[in-house]
């Protein structure tokens, strides 16, 4: 039998923990589980919810309208993944140099990263307008000779999503950061090796640098796919899902669901179909992981 | 430290934690409170603010309290916790149907009636804004209405006489047309109109958003299917949509001094009641006229059409103060609380004989176009979205379908059959 001081211990323990652990199951584990009977339920929100079994999903699976086009919308926005890659890696790269002023380069390119979302979206409707937008201002004299018009960006449906991409790759220096933290990481004897064996920059890089740093890469692509996933903020600011539905994403249209048509039911079920998918997707990814991320000190 | 000690600490600190936020203002004195949630925020809370004080002065056993900007999901959010204010507004007034359809809101009937208001008072359009299913849910408190405006320098920079609106909309497809103004490039510098809402153009054409009979939608009425073809030969006329578009994307905020009608990117367009006082303010030197909106050359029954919207006042079910949230909204009806709130926010009164007030007619300039908009709000073709419980999706609906006609991706018809086909069954799943 355990002494009366353990129990006195364990009490403390659990008694300190409370506040955290309360809010974790009233505020997290609650309303995940609560959600997921919902979405077997006609739920308004304002009235209690009526059980309508597998309605909700097969309504979704068949809205060739909304659902299915703002998850085509979504999963275009991926494209943005591979380019986000190259772009910051070879970023990283170029601020890894050992040259003066390197932190002043390192600092101007992060910034945009740090800014908030919602200040970041404002901005580039200025940027991205099709009359005054600065972006178009250096595209007309490029274009004009060409007998071209520059596009309208967020007011062309088929423009919409790649200005949203542009956008976001501007903030690239989240992940140039931590491409940066591993390359300092990866030792330098190896380079040295590699020299004395008559390596080229080229060979480092592809033999040396990037298998070091693969899992921070392999990190980097599974936290994109579940931004991606998510993508809602952007385009609740600057498009509300216009022009055309060309930006209507799953985020987004998941919020008109539950907060505009209160259609709670509906969205609850939209949740947890995301949920899967951004697993399938995790778990892709992870699959091909092992034949591309290499780990050190791990045996193949 | 000592166990016990460390205990005592951790059981003091959750209880402390839980008991933060519970706390509640006292009130001075015997006044019942009242807590109102309004949608207006800046300039506009303080023109409310001016009408709830004089309440307060009126009124010493009751105390409203403001609490500006609040959000229409808010709300709903405190209904849900039980836990609303006494007293709100609706910025979104199509909220109305479906927390009606919920009966989440106090019916007003027996309150309305008992009061000695009279429904001859009041203004067409103005009632049935508060109503779902034939049921009071809401009060009105000022009405807004659209009339078309126009620039006369515009006019005359294009060779055309200032004096003279277009009365019918195809007059008004020819006049943006020629108004519409490019550089030597071909790029837009001026349109002749900016593109209207549809829901307006929709109701001028004698369009119709629900059989009265039913309740079920008629999003596809053959007079809502004209108005949407007719919708694209307005910014046909001007230019392609894509172009329009980008023009329009450059348009800056229309409360302040880039409003686009006052820099003179537009030449017409189809707006509020509360465009001449901004006029005054941000652009006193535009000179301007307003006039009923054009009315569709096939149906000249429908002269002096207009679109209404309001502000809505509502009280919730489970009010604890119901009698108090009334007899605010019932001040709201007399005619100084009426006169007090138009001069300084630019509604329309809502109550017939206001609208004949002077000092809301006469005096600064703004005034005189501001009557055209009241005497406009008076026709018989005035119309307002009808409460339903699926508004904010219809109207959504609605906006998308005139979208994809102005590109052309959909001709009229087959949007709004589409549109027919998903509100319809949304309108089933809430009969239910």
């Amino acid at each position: 039998m355990k002494r009366t001081r353990d129990r006195w211990r364990d009490l403390t323990g659990w008694l300190f923990v409370s506040p955290w652990l309360l809010g974790f199951l009233l505020f997290t584990l609650y309303p995940i589980l609560a959600s997921l009977y919902y979405s077997f339920c006609d739920y308004r929100v304002l009235s209690p919810p009526k059980w309508v079994g597998l309605s909700n999903y097969v309504a979704l699976l068949t809205d060739r309208d909304y659902f299915l086009p703002s998850l085509g919308n979504t999963l275009f926005m991926l494209i943005e993944l591979p380019l986000a890659l190259v772009i910051g890696l070879a970023m990283a790269l170029l601020l890894n140099h050992k040259i003066p002023g390197i932190g002043v380069f390192r600092t101007i390119y992060y910034l945009p990263s740090v800014m908030p979302v919602v200040a970041v979206a404002v901005l580039w409707l200025w940027v991205l307008n099709p009359q005054y937008g600065l972006l178009n201002a250096i595209l007309t004299p490029v274009l004009a000779p060409l007998g071209l018009q520059p596009p309208g960006w967020l007011a062309d449906p088929a423009w919409a999503k790649p200005a949203f991409i542009m956008m976001d790759l501007w903030a690239v220096g989240g992940s140039v950061v931590i491409y940066l933290a591993s390359l300092q990481n990866v030792p330098a004897h190896l380079y040295e090796a590699a020299e004395i064996d008559g390596a080229s920059a080229w060979h480092k890089t592809i033999h040396i640098t990037l298998p070091m740093i693969s899992p921070v890469i392999f990190y980097n692509l599974v936290m994109g796919v579940i931004w991606t996933f998510q993508y809602f903020t952007q385009t609740f600011i600057m498009t509300q899902g216009g022009p055309q539905n060309a930006t209507l994403f799953y985020a987004l249209y998941l919020f008109y669901n539950a907060f505009r048509d209160f259609r709670m039911g509906y969205a609850c079920a939209m949740a947890w179909i995301l949920f899967l998918l951004t697993l399938i997707a995790t778990l892709i990814v992870f699959r091909t992981s092992a034949r591309w991320v290499y780990y050190e000190g791990e045996r193949r | 430290m000592r166990i016990s000690e460390q205990v005592g600490i951790a059981g003091a600190l959750s209880v402390a934690l839980s008991l933060v936020g519970c706390r509640r203002k006292q009130e001075r004195g015997n006044a019942v409170p009242l807590r109102a949630w309004t949608m207006w925020g800046g300039d506009e809370a303080d023109a409310f603010q001016v009408v709830v004080d004089e309440f307060n002065r009126t009124h010493p056993h009751i105390q409203v309290h403001n609490l500006a900007a609040v959000e229409d999901t808010k709300i709903i959010r405190a209904i849900v916790a039980n836990d609303p204010p006494e007293i709100f507004t609706l910025r979104d007034p199509g909220y109305l149907g479906s927390l009606a359809a919920n009966g989440a809101l106090l019916c007003l009937d027996d309150l309305f009636r008992q009061s000695g208001l009279n429904e001859k008072d009041y203004a067409p359009g103005s009632l049935s804004q508060c109503r779902y299913n034939g049921k009071l849910y809401a009060m009105i408190y000022l009405q807004d209405c659209f009339a078309l405006l126009w620039n006369k320098d515009a006019f005359l920079d294009a060779g055309m006489n200032p004096e003279r609106p277009p009365r019918t909309l195809n007059e008004m497809v020819e006049y943006a047309r020629r108004l519409t103004k490019r550089d030597k490039n071909g790029r837009i510098l001026r349109l002749g109109i900016k593109p209207p809402d549809p829901l307006i153009i929709i109701a001028a054409f004698g369009g119709q958003f629900v059989d009265p009979k039913t309740g079920m939608p008629t999003a596809d009425h053959p007079r809502n299917i004209e108005a949407l073809a007719w919708y694209r030969t307005l910014i046909e006329a001007q230019g392609s949509s894509e172009e329009v578009n980008a023009f329009e994307a450059g348009f800056g905020q229309e409360m302040g001094i880039n409003n686009p009608f006052l820099v003179g990117k537009v030449a017409m367009m189809i707006d509020g009641q509360w465009n001449p006082y901004w006029f005054q303010r941000y652009g006193p030197k535009v000179r301007y006229g307003a006039a009923p909106l054009p009315y569709p050359d096939q149906y000249p029954e429908m002269k002096q059409p207009t679109w209404l919207g309001g502000n809505i006042f509502c009280i919730p079910a489970n009010c604890k103060h119901p009698k108090e949230a009334w007899e605010f909204l019932r001040w709201t009806q007399t005619v100084e609380a009426q006169v007090l709130f138009a001069s300084t926010m630019h509604g329309v009164p809502n109550i017939l004989e206001v609208r004949k007030e002077r000092s809301l007619r006469e005096g600064e300039p703004w005034k005189r176009a501001f009557a055209v908009f009241m005497d406009v709000a008076n026709s018989p073709n005035a119309r307002h979205f009808p409460p339903t419980p699926i508004t904010g999706l219809y109207q959504y609906e609605i906006y998308n379908a005139a979208d994809f006609v102005r590109y052309g991706t959909k001709t009229p018809e087959q949007a709004l059959r589409d549109v027919q086909r998903r509100v319809t069954r949304e309108m089933l799943r809430w009969k239910r």
